[in-house]
């Protein structure tokens, strides 16, 4: 009874699961190669504090949240300094872009001049000639360099440098001439939009080792008049808002208490204030990062690479059926039936994993899954030669079996121990789809273990009772098994 | 034959077959070595994936005339240093060199417009030389530990002497995959990488049942030993279960290839499934035939 029990169980609770799984319509949560989208590796420089890209990653996440229009994005730190943004389902590159977009850094720049006051950048001066003066032509300011001659902007922004900036934001092209960053967006700890009467404000608050800084930066500013009054705000080398310092402010004083407040007005209804107000909050990354991969998985390509994976597994499976049939017979069928078993425990737990702990199947992790066929298929093999290898020098069956079955064991232990190290270690160490795999795998050995200890053990020795018949075992005679 | 062969009974004297299979190796050994090093002084191309070069890849699904294609490649936009059409589909790869994410997405629109299809149904990857290079490093470490790994658990179960067999058999198999790629010029992707991982775990596992095998043999001969009798008795015996491993392993895998290579699908599961098959096979040849020469050696001391 208690035999019968153990070659039970695990087909019972295989179909069991199965059954849960099937009436509560739960699938494998597919990977973003099975079903399509956009999946981008973001590298930081090397040797960035561990915190700042943690960071980094909470305000991405916040930032494709208030994006919305993503289902499920994944984002997580991978390796020691890069950031995996997987956002499946999104097949629209540009939009999926934007929202990881402004990965860049936030900047506070004194403006030094602008084309306001000029009408043509301030790096570059005009040059009439003097035998035309309507042939006017513009040339760089002797000093100035790393600019476009033609419209005089910066070609390479580097922030700790003097910089002229185009901005298109105030809805006509103005050209910013900005000194070094004085401040980024690390010192700030909170920005909201508000309206407190007849305008929109942005209400804004820098951290307590940075309101000093802010202070001083203000007095330097209030001394000033016209466009190098103003503060650029910017992002990512775009000028986002360049307010100016009221006239009330102090100049031996400054602006005071880290907090400041912009003026937007009140032409858009307060969603310019908004935008300004979650930029600051989110839009720059304490760190910036480099994209060193993009992969975008179309969703036909994607069902492509699944349907063929599936469709090779189950051919795969009949053939190897088919094969362990012919060649052992009855205890083919033993084999099949447990393969078949460990299909639908595998299905169920992937299943159950994708659901409660958000394991997600891969390309990789099916082809884990189709090599593990194989291993598994192996564990049944290694039995029934030892069986044949029994009976061969005259054991009788009943003896053969439960000998055989029991030797299987340790071979396939030690074997299997061999594999599960290996996956563990490959789990461990490795990033990105070798995980998937490894995963696969591991979860594949230790079902197999479970298999071969509970019912290949007990199956085989259960069945060999039914006939000392080797035809019924294998494609010969008894007679020519034994005499040899 | 095939009823001996079943039965286990085969007499084939493996200490013979030892010393042919010796000179068989060495002659491997000896390619291995030449394509190594011709890889590495640049006669031979080592064709790497872009996932370690760095660049882009565009996989388009389309009617497409040869006309279209040269048009594309000498397309000024990017560097498109190559292309791949498959023969069962319309699908078409193009690969190109890396350049700035502006000219890659000036790209992509020209394929659209040319090829008059939605640019969310092209398939697009840009990756940084530095992606590959990392998947390699990881897999080079995990292949250091494993190793270690291996060497200790052999050495435990078994003797010291078998470890250092398995590990040549393992190299065996690493640079039989390896030669073969660079010998007809397939594309190296971190797939391959994961597979020849794959592949070591397949190489060993067979050689571990292998040596279980010997020394159940070991006990039963009247030997303490490893003797020639034993020798011949486990490998006579294990041929069938190799050959029928190896089988029921490679099934499933050729149903990628195949099915894959059928519906015009060329991606990750191909690029996996066709190392993984000829490590299989490799895996099996070395668990007997590399193991046995120095199975050989060890009884003839």
């Amino acid at each position: 009874m208690k035999k019968y029990f153990k070659i039970l169980f695990l087909p019972i609770l295989s179909i069991g699961l199965f059954s849960i799984v099937y009436t509560q319509n739960i699938s494998p949560k597919l990977g973003l190669d099975l079903q399509g989208g956009i999946s981008v590796i973001l590298t930081a420089e090397e040797g960035t504090d561990q915190e700042l890209i943690e960071q980094a990653v909470e305000i991405m996440r916040t930032r494709i949240e208030a994006f919305g229009d993503v289902q499920e994005p994944e984002i997580a730190i991978s390796g020691e300094n890069s950031v995996l943004v997987q956002l499946p389902g999104v097949t629209d590159q540009e939009k999926a872009i934007e929202a990881l977009g402004t990965t860049g850094l936030l900047t506070f720049r004194p403006v030094l001049d602008s084309s306001l006051t000029t009408g043509y950048s301030p790096a570059l001066s005009l040059v009439v000639n003097p035998d035309d003066p309507e042939d006017v032509t513009t040339v760089v300011k002797p000093g100035v360099t790393g600019v476009d001659d033609v419209i005089g902007i910066s070609l390479d922004d580097n922030p700790e440098f003097e910089s002229y900036i185009l901005s298109v934001n105030s809805g006509y092209p103005v050209v910013y001439q900005l000194g070094p960053a004085e401040l980024t967006g690390n010192d700030i700890s909170d920005a909201i939009a508000v309206f407190p009467e007849n305008e929109w404000i942005v209400s804004l608050e820098f951290k307590d080792s940075s309101a000093e800084k802010f202070t001083e930066l203000t007095k330097k500013l209030a001394n000033e008049n016209g466009e190098k009054r103003k503060l650029a705000i910017v992002l990512d080398g775009e000028v986002v808002s360049a307010p100016g310092i009221a006239f009330d402010v102090d100049p031996s004083v400054g602006i005071t208490g880290g907090t400041a407040a912009i003026s937007m007005g009140n032409a858009d209804g307060g969603e310019a204030a908004n935008n300004l107000a979650i930029i600051l909050r989110y839009g720059a990354l304490p760190v910036s990062f480099e994209r060193s991969s993009i992969e975008k998985v179309s969703a036909t390509l994607g069902e492509d690479t699944l349907n063929l994976g599936l469709q090779a597994g189950l051919i795969g499976l009949i053939i190897v059926s088919v094969y362990l049939i012919l060649y052992y017979r009855i205890l083919g069928l033993i084999a099949i039936a447990g393969l078949s078993s460990f299909g639908l425990l595998f299905y169920s737990v992937i299943s159950l994993l994708g659901e409660y702990q958000g394991f997600t199947l891969t390309l990789s992790g099916i082809a884990g899954i189709i090599v593990s066929i194989g291993l598994a298929a192996d564990s049944y093999i290694v039995t029934f030669e030892k069986f044949k290898d029994e009976i061969k020098i005259g054991r009788s069956f009943n003896f053969a079996a439960d000998k055989a079955a029991s030797d299987a064991w340790k071979t396939i232990l030690t074997a299997d121990f061999v594999s599960l190290s290996a996956a563990t270690l490959l789990y461990v160490l490795a990033i990105g789809p070798i995980r998937g795999f490894a995963l696969a795998l591991g979860v594949a050995t230790i079902f197999d273990l479970m298999f071969t200890r509970l019912y290949t053990r007990n199956s085989v020795p259960a069945v060999s009772g039914i006939s000392s018949n080797s035809r019924l075992f294998f494609p010969i005679k008894t007679k020519d098994l034994v005499n040899d | 034959m095939i009823k001996k062969l079943f039965l286990g009974s085969t007499e084939i004297n493996f200490l013979n077959v030892g010393k042919v299979f010796y000179r068989v190796f060495i002659v491997e050994v000896a390619i291995f070595i030449a394509v190594l090093t011709m890889s590495l002084i640049g006669v031979l191309n080592v064709n790497l994936s872009v996932d370690f070069t760095g660049g882009t890849t565009y996989q388009i699904e389309a009617e497409y005339t040869d006309i279209d294609i040269e048009q594309v490649m000498s397309s000024n936009i990017l560097d498109v240093s190559r292309y791949q059409t498959f023969e069962n589909s319309n699908s078409i790869i193009f690969r190109a060199t890396e350049n700035t994410q502006d000219k890659e997405t000036e790209f992509l629109y020209y394929l659209s417009n040319k090829f008059d299809i939605a640019d969310e149904n092209i398939d697009f990857q840009r990756v940084g030389p530095t992606f590959g290079d990392e998947i390699t490093a990881k897999g080079l470490q995990a292949l250091v530990i494993f190793l270690t790994l291996v060497v200790l658990l052999i050495s435990y179960r078994y003797e010291f002497k078998y470890s250092l067999i398995a590990l040549v058999a393992l190299t065996h198999d690493l640079f039989l995959v390896f030669s073969l790629y660079v010998l007809l010029g397939l594309e190296i992707t971190p797939s391959t990488v994961i597979a020849l991982l794959t592949i070591l775990g397949y190489s060993l596992y067979d050689t571990v049942i292998l040596f279980d095998k010997l020394n159940d043999s070991i006990k039963t001969s009247k030997f303490s030993y490893l003797s020639i009798d034993s020798l011949n008795k486990t490998f006579n015996e294990v041929l069938m279960r190799s050959l029928n491993t190896s089988i029921t392993s490679a099934i499933p895998i050729a149903s990628i290839l195949f099915l894959g290579n059928y519906l015009g699908l060329s991606g990750t599961l191909s690029d996996f499934a066709l190392p993984l098959f000829i490590g299989i096979l490799s895996g099996t040849y070395s668990s007997i035939f590399v193991t046995v020469p120095f199975l050989a050696k060890i009884i003839n001391k």
